[in-house]
C-alpha cells in the first residue's frame, strides 16, 4: 500500500504553530485541489486546534514527502515552520496512525470525544470534492469504526478531564435529579461559560448567570437558555440556588461564610454545592465547615481531573488492541484486492467458453431443450469455479504471505492465459467491494 | 430429603460468599464484563435458599422459625431477597456487597450451628405465627438495609466534605439516592414491623393466656417501632434532610440490635421457645 501521510501535532510542535497552521473548512477546500493537482490521486486533510494531518495516495512513485509540506505551506504560509515539526507515516504505519487518531489515544487530552467527529467531517469534505476513492473510503470507515468501538468497549472517554466538567461530576454525586435543581454561575468568562454549558448538557432545571458586565451575562444566559441576576443583587439570591459555581477574575472574595450561613438558614438546611473554579478564589473556604454545604475549589477538582486522566491512560492498551484488530481486518480486505482481477478474469474466461459452446448447439436443439442446457451449463460453471474462488480469496484474506498470493494468481493466469480478460474497467477495490458475499450465489 | 438439606446447608454459605465476592469485585473494579453476572448469581442463591427453607418445612413438619439458627437463615434470605428487589427497582448495583455481607454472616452462623428439629411446641405450628415471624424478619431486614445505606451515605458525605475522591466517591450513587434508599428501606421495614406487631397482638391472647404487655420483647420491639415512626414522620412532615434522617436510621438500627440482644439473652420472655 502506498498511503503516505504527514502530521504536525501536540507532540511535535508548539501550540502557537499548531494554531497558526490550523485550517478551517474553507482553507481545506482550497488546499485539496492543490494536492489533487500536484501530489495525490485521493486523500484527506484533517485539521483541529491540536493537529493538522494530510494523508493520501500519491499519483506517482517516489514522491518526496516534503512536497506535501510545501503544498500545505503554499495554502497557509506560516513563518518558522520546519520539516522536523512534521511526523511522516507510510503504508501500514499511516493507516495505524489514522486509527489511533480516530480512537482518541493520540489526542492531547486522551480519549477526546471530538476527534472522531472531526475525522468523519474531514473525509466528508474529501468525498464532496471527489478526492476520495474506494480504498480511502474503506480506511476511513474502519477508522470511524475503531473510534466507536473504543468508546463502546472501553472507558477511554469516561470521567471529567477538565475542571469545569469535574465540578459537574461532583454535583452529580450529591444530587440525583438535576432537572429539579437550580444553578447559579458567577462569571461569564471562558470557565464560567464551560461550566454553564456542562450544567445545561446535564439537564439542570434552571441556570442563572451573574456577571459584573451585564451584557456578557445576558449573552451567556441566552446560550444556555438561562436567566440573569444582576451582580449587585447576587447575595440576596444565594438561598435560591442548589448549585453555585464561581469563576470570576476578581482579586477579592465574592461570597463569604456568613452569607452562606444566612442562605442555609433560609434553605432550612437543604444542601448546596459551591464550586470555586476561580484563581484567586471567589468563595471563602470556611464555608466547608457548614453542615450540608459542599465546597470545592480548583485544588480539589484538580484531583478528580488527574485521577480521570490516569484512568484514561490505563485504557490505552485496550484501545491499541482494538486498533490492531481493525488493522488486521482492514489489511485482510486490502490483500484481497490483488486476487479480485484474477477471479474476475477466470470467470469471464469460463463464461466465454460456455456462451461459445451454447452458440454452437443453438440451432440443433429445441428452444425448451436449449433453455435447459443453458441453465445446466451455468450451474456447472458456477460449481466448477466456486472452490477456486473461495480458496483464492481465503488465501488472500489470511494475509500471511502476500508473495504466495501473487504466485498463485500468476499460476492461474498462466494456466488459463487470462491476460486477455480484463475486469470491465472498474477499479479493483470497487470490484472487490461489489463482489463481497457473492460467492455463494455464483 | 435429609441428605438434600445437608447438601443445601453446605452449599448456601458458599453461594452467598460467591455472590458477595462478585459484588465486591464489581465495586472495586467496575468491569463491564461483570454485567449481570452478580445479579444472576444472587438470584440463583435466593432460589436455592427458598428451596432449602421449603425442604426444612417439609422434613420437620413446621416452618423453620423455631430456633435461633433457623431464624438466622430466614434473615439471610430475607436480606438478600429485599436487596434483590431494591436492585431490580432502582438498578443501583454498586452497593450489593455491603448488604450481601450480612446474608453471608447470618447464613454461615446458621449453617454451622443448625441441627435437625423434629419436636417443637404446638404453639409454633400456628399459621398466624408464620406470618408474624416472616413479617417481623422482613421488617428487620428493611432496618438492616436502611442502616447500611445510612452508613454509606455517611461515608460519602464525609468524603465529599473532606475532598476525598477515591473508591467511595467513584462507585457509590449520589447522596440523594443513598438517602432515598435508606428512607424507603426504613419505611418498608417500619410497615412490616407494624404488621408483625398487629398480628402478634391479635394472636398473643389466644396462644399465651398468661402473657404480659410489659414483656421485654414486646416493649423492646415497640421502642424500635417508635424510633422509626418518629424518624419517618419527621422526614415526612418537617422535610428532614439527609444527615439528620440518616442519624435516625442509625439510632433505630442500634436500638433494634440492642433490643434483640437484651431480650434474647438477658431478659426472661415468653418469646423464648428454645
Amino acid at each position: 500500500m502506498n498511503l503516505i501521510g504527514i502530521s504536525i501535532n501536540h507532540r511535535t510542535s508548539s501550540l502557537e504553530l499548531r494554531e497558526a497552521l490550523h485550517l478551517n473548512r474553507d482553507e481545506i477546500v482550497s488546499l485539496i485541489p492543490l494536492l489533487k493537482e500536484q501530489i495525490f490521486s485521493e486523500g484527506v486533510v484533517i485539521s483541529t486546534c491540536n493537529r493538522t494531518e494530510i494523508l493520501g495516495f500519491p499519483q506517482t512513485e517516489g514522491l518526496d514527502v516534503n512536497s506535501i509540506i510545501g503544498s500545505l505551506l503554499q495554502a497557509k504560509p506560516i513563518d518558522g515552520i520546519k520539516p522536523e515539526y512534521f511526523t511522516r507515516f507510510f503504508s501500514c504505519g499511516a493507516v495505524k496512525h489514522l486509527f489511533s487518531v480516530a480512537s482518541g489515544i493520540d489526542s492531547m487530552v486522551i480519549g477526546d470525544s471530538q476527534i472522531l467527529g472531526q475525522v468523519k467531517e474531514a473525509f466528508e469534505i474529501s468525498e464532496d470534492l471527489d478526492f476520495a476513492g474506494s480504498i480511502s473510503r474503506r480506511i476511513f470507515d474502519t477508522a470511524i469504526k475503531v473510534g466507536k468501538r473504543a468508546i463502546k468497549e472501553t472507558t477511554i472517554g469516561e470521567g471529567a478531564v477538565t475542571v469545569s466538567y469535574a465540578s459537574v461530576q461532583v454535583v452529580e454525586k450529591i444530587f440525583a435529579n438535576l432537572e429539579k435543581k437550580s444553578a447559579l454561575v458567577i462569571g461569564a468568562g471562558e470557565s464560567g461559560e464551560l461550566a454553564a454549558i456542562h450544567l445545561r448538557d446535564k439537564g439542570v432545571g434552571k441556570i442563572t448567570i451573574s456577571n459584573r458586565t451585564i451584557e456578557r451575562a445576558e449573552k451567556l444566559a441566552e446560550k444556555v437558555h438561562g436567566e440573569i441576576v444582576p451582580f449587585q443583587f447576587l447575595k440576596e439570591h444565594l438561598h435560591n440556588f442548589d448549585i453555585i459555581i464561581s469563576a470570576t477574575s476578581s482579586n477579592e472574595l465574592i461570597i463569604h461564610a456568613d452569607e452562606i450561613k444566612t442562605a442555609m438558614k433560609k434553605r432550612k438546611g437543604t444542601p448546596v454545592v459551591l464550586m470555586d473554579i476561580a484563581v484567586p478564589r471567589d468563595i471563602d473556604p470556611d464555608v466547608r465547615k457548614i453542615d450540608n454545604v459542599f465546597y470545592h475549589d480548583m485544588d480539589s477538582l484538580k484531583i478528580i481531573v488527574d485521577q480521570n486522566m490516569q484512568k484514561r491512560k490505563e485504557q490505552i492498551p485496550l484501545v491499541e488492541k482494538i486498533v490492531m484488530e481493525e488493522l488486521v481486518g482492514f489489511f485482510n480486505w486490502y490483500n484481497t484486492l490483488d486476487v479480485v482481477p484474477t477471479i474476475k478474469s477466470i470467470r469471464s474466461f469460463f463464461e466465454e467458453i460456455r456462451l461459445d459452446e451454447l452458440e454452437k448447439i443453438k440451432n440443433k436443439v429445441s428452444d425448451e431443450d436449449f433453455t435447459k442446457i443453458e441453465d445446466m451449463t451455468r450451474r456447472m460453471v458456477g460449481r466448477l469455479l466456486h472452490n477456486p474462488t473461495v480458496k483464492l480469496r481465503g488465501f488472500a484474506e489470511s494475509g500471511a504471505n502476500i508473495k504466495e498470493v501473487l504466485t498463485n494468481t500468476l499460476i492461474l493466469k498462466e494456466l488459463f492465459n487470462l491476460e486477455d480478460f480484463p475486469t470491465n474497467g472498474k477499479s479493483d477495490a470497487e470490484e472487490n467491494h461489489n463482489s463481497e458475499g457473492n460467492d455463494e450465489k455464483n | 430429603m435429609s441428605q438434600t438439606i445437608t447438601t443445601l446447608n453446605v452449599l448456601l454459605p458458599l453461594l452467598y460468599l460467591t455472590s458477595f465476592t462478585v459484588y465486591l469485585y464489581d465495586f472495586f473494579k467496575e468491569q463491564k464484563a461483570v454485567g449481570n453476572v452478580n445479579r444472576i448469581i444472587l438470584f440463583i442463591t435466593i432460589i436455592v435458599h427458598v428451596s432449602y427453607l421449603l425442604a426444612l418445612t417439609v422434613e420437620y413438619d413446621h416452618p423453620p422459625i423455631t430456633t435461633k439458627f433457623e431464624i438466622f437463615s430466614i434473615i439471610a434470605c430475607s436480606i438478600a431477597f429485599s436487596y434483590f428487589i431494591l436492585e431490580l427497582l432502582t438498578d443501583i448495583r454498586g452497593t450489593g456487597a455491603f448488604i450481601i455481607l450480612f446474608s453471608v454472616v447470618f447464613q454461615v452462623i446458621s449453617s454451622i450451628f443448625i441441627g435437625p428439629n423434629y419436636k417443637v411446641p404446638e404453639v409454633l405450628r400456628n399459621r398466624l405465627l408464620g406470618l408474624h415471624v416472616i413479617s417481623a424478619l422482613l421488617g428487620y431486614s428493611g432496618i438492616i438495609i436502611s442502616a447500611v445505606y445510612g452508613v454509606l451515605f455517611w461515608l460519602l458525605y464525609r468524603n465529599l466534605k473532606e475532598n476525598k475522591f477515591g473508591l467511595i466517591f467513584n462507585r457509590l450513587p449520589s447522596l440523594e439516592i443513598l438517602e432515598k434508599l435508606s428512607y424507603y428501606a426504613a419505611v418498608i421495614g417500619f410497615i412490616l414491623l407494624t404488621l408483625a406487631i398487629v398480628i402478634g397482638i391479635i394472636w398473643l391472647p389466644k396462644a399465651f393466656p398468661d402473657f404480659s404487655y410489659f414483656d421485654p420483647k414486646l416493649t423492646g420491639t415497640l421502642f424500635v417501632w417508635l424510633v422509626y415512626g418518629v424518624g419517618i414522620t419527621s422526614k415526612w412532615i418537617a422535610n428532614l434532610y439527609g444527615k439528620k434522617f440518616i442519624i435516625f436510621s442509625l439510632i433505630g438500627f442500634i436500638v433494634a440490635i440492642a433490643s434483640l440482644i437484651v431480650t434474647n439473652s438477658l431478659a426472661r420472655t415468653f418469646h423464648s421457645f428454645y
